[in-house]
């Protein structure tokens, strides 16, 4: 296994492992917001944490998932030639999106996010409300974490495509979405 | 500014041909707006430090509690699919119609307007329809011009009948836009438009398209009965009452979910993220029990306490942070606590079922996969309306729109053009983001009626996009139910197929423009 395959096994690893385990927090949100509602429209009842602790799991599910899915391939493509073309078309262009329009958007984002999370961390930025969830800080920064795996995974797609062009790969779809199969 | 022209239009020629070569949407959306930024920064027509504000742009979006109403939908929507609750509503309806005339056809269009609504993707959903239907509609020796138009119609229309996430995602983008554009014509206080308001202004039309799709399926059945035959009656056949009570088995647990869900938000009880909320435990539930019939007791018990708890909640006085409370206060609340545990022992019961089998775990990750899809869409829009912008885009379609010929309706023709030929490369939930701000922040500005009217324009967007899905040879849905449908379906008859109601989208159009009331009544009847 070349250098490049072992890298993009890896990323791929992580990135399913993290997504894998993050969908699972959509249980508790749904939970959630169903328990809030039963406790204010029954009981009378509001609790600050609890509906902010909603806004944590729905941020953190899908921001943290996102990798995971350009991985399984759920991100919408334009398929009307995508569809049409050969493998190694297929892989053109997907290196040259992973590099030319993935990239720069990942740096972009973790370059305007990071000193807001840097800042939100140096004074522990907790909620507005008094009986809210004191960790602002954390949903700030994941944007920052998200543009990470976000930039990771396309480094890996770009090393698979590359490695389906110099003929050393059958295909540049990673196991996980061959077993997706075409999800859109 | 010319060069800032210059570069917008360069911008969108790029950005078009970017989306052809097939990279998803949303990477390909940022990616080619921040080459532009570079290009303008070189050209001194654009400041890099605009894009700071991509930073609050993400966290205003974590943030937004309507957005979450986003997964809970999709919550709701994949646990009714994988509970197969879609495909015994189809059925029982076939099994009670199918021996009529059309009655197929018919039964395809109630049950996608019916549950196609939570899902809110086209692909998915014509890909749902035409797996569960088409084989039995050929089968019977339904015309296949007939069969694949009324299954393209159904799927796509799903979307545009409350509660579905488009509609959420459009009404966001209308109230904030709507807000400023009020203010920068001077008024302060504009009426709030939320996402209720666009719930109730697509129903009636939405209903009227379902209505006009069955009586056409109707009319055709009268004047060709060989192109939409009746179902052969089965082997063993089936009494009334076990007809009736299959329907109802099928048919009414999922339309009391739905019109729950609905109800509490057009009746202004529960916000869309709350409704949404018990809607996905409510399938939960559901599903629940359609894995283990027998067994429904716990189930029923939970559905049971869940309707007395509400009841007691309005006749005695349960809330819990008073200073004093009565004997039968505590009484109430006694009864309430009890009437919770029961419903958690439904839900524990539910939650393990669609856990074993799986379905848990597919809900989940795909109500993941369609959320991430949806907010990376948002994103990269966002970067690329801060690019348009930037260059001065706003302003020259402001420019462009206000001189067209025939005032707010030619601006408005126009609009409608360019969002039917965008449908053909884009999804709803991309031209949301990306072309709904521009246009409709510039057709509020004109402040003519009804084209300055938010619902009306929700609503007129919503259907003209839904035409655009169905129209070849580009037509989204065609694609996909190319891509579901046996071989032996020509594409010419799935392209035939769609004209006739290609043409009842285009007169619900027309009637729209003429009756802008259709759309508008509800909202103002509900909340004034």
């Amino acid at each position: 296994m070349s250098f490049l395959e072992g890298f993009a096994r890896t990323i791929d690893r992580l990135n399913e492992t993290i997504g894998a385990t993050v969908a699972w927090l959509a249980l508790p949100m749904v939970l959630l917001q169903f328990l809030v509602v039963l406790l204010r429209y029954v009981f009378g009842y509001g609790h600050v944490a609890m509906q902010e602790s909603i806004v944590y799991l729905h941020a953190a599910g899908f921001m943290l998932g996102a990798a995971a899915v350009l991985l399984r391939g759920g991100h919408v493509r334009v398929d009307i030639f995508y569809s049409a073309r050969t493998m190694r078309g297929k892989a053109m262009t997907d290196l040259f999106g992973a590099l030319f329009f993935l990239v720069p958007m990942a740096v972009l984002i973790i370059d305007v996010s990071l000193p807001i999370a840097i800042q939100s961390w140096s004074i522990l930025e907790g909620s507005k409300e008094t009986s809210g969830i004191q960790a602002v800080f954390l949903l700030k920064s994941l944007p920052v974490a998200f543009a990470t795996l976000v930039l990771l995974q396309g480094l890996s797609m770009a090393a698979r495509a590359a490695l389906v062009l110099t003929g050393r790969l059958d295909t540049h779809l990673s196991p996980a979405a061959r077993k997706e199969g075409a999800v859109q | 500014m010319i060069a800032g022209d210059f570069l917008n239009v360069a911008l969108i020629l790029c950005l078009i041909g970017g989306l052809l070569l097939g990279f998803p949407v949303a990477f390909t959306l940022a990616g080619v707006s921040i080459i532009f930024a570079m290009i303008g920064e070189v050209f001194g027509i654009f400041s890099f430090s605009f894009l700071q504000a991509v930073a609050q742009r993400l966290n205003g979006t974590l943030q937004n509690e309507l957005l979450m109403a986003v997964p809970m939908f999709v919550f709701m929507g994949v646990m009714l699919e994988r509970s197969r609750v879609a495909e015994e509503m189809l059925e029982s309806m076939g099994r009670m119609f199918g021996t009529l005339r059309g009655g197929l056809g018919i039964s395809v269009s109630i049950v996608g307007a019916l549950l196609a609504a939570s899902t809110g993707i086209v692909g998915a959903t014509v890909v749902t329809m035409t797996l569960l239907s088409l084989p039995t509609m050929l089968k019977n020796g339904y015309d296949p011009k007939l069969a694949t138009g009324s299954i393209c119609a159904a799927g796509t229309l799903g979307q545009i009948i409350p509660p579905s996430i488009v509609l959420v995602l459009l009404g966001d983008q209308l109230s904030s836009v709507y807000q400023q554009a009020r203010m920068s014509i001077g008024d302060f206080s504009p009426q709030p438009v939320s996402v209720g308001d666009l719930f109730a202004g697509s129903l009636i039309p939405g209903l009227l398209l379902v209505g006009m799709y069955i009586s056409y399926q109707a009319f055709i059945a009268i004047i060709r009965p060989s192109s939409s035959p009746a179902l052969p009656p089965l082997e063993q056949e089936m009494s009334k009452a076990d007809l009736l009570r299959s329907l109802g088995h099928s048919l009414v647990p999922p339309i009391i979910l739905i019109v729950a869900v609905l109800g509490s938000i057009l009746a202004g009880i529960a916000t869309p993220t709350e409704a949404a909320g018990v809607g996905a435990i409510g399938a939960t539930l559901l599903a629940g029990v359609r894995l283990d019939e027998r067994h429904g007791w716990p189930i029923y018990f939970a559905g049971l306490s869940l309707i007395g708890m509400l009841v007691i909640s309005q006749v005695m006085d349960v809330r819990i942070t008073k200073q004093e409370y009565v004997a039968t206060d505590w009484i109430g609340i006694g009864i309430c606590i009890l009437l919770g545990l029961l419903l958690l022992w439904g839900i524990v019961i539910s939650l393990l079922r669609v856990w074993r089998t799986g379905i848990l775990r597919t809900v989940v990750n795909s109500t993941m996969e369609t959320t991430a899809m949806v907010f990376v869409i948002l994103f990269g829009a966002a970067i690329f309306s801060l690019v348009f912008r930037g260059f001065g885009g706003e302003a020259a379609v402001h420019h462009i729109l206000e001189n067209m010929p025939g005032g707010a309706a030619g601006a408005m023709i126009v609009v409608m053009l360019v969002m039917f030929l965008l449908g053909f490369i884009l999804d709803f939930i991309e031209i949301i983001f990306i072309v709904v701000p521009i246009v409709s922040v510039i057709l509020f500005k004109m402040d003519v009626y009804p084209f300055s009217d938010p619902v009306w324009l929700g609503v007129m967007f919503a259907i003209n996009l839904q035409t655009s899905f169905l129209t070849p040879p580009f037509g989204f849905a065609l694609f996909y139910l190319r891509g579901a449908a046996p071989a032996g379906v020509r594409t010419g008859d799935i392209y035939k197929g769609v004209i006739p109601f290609i043409l009842i989208q285009l007169t619900m159009l027309v009637l729209l423009v003429m009756f802008p009331e259709i759309a508008t009544w509800l909202p103002r009847a509900l909340f004034g």
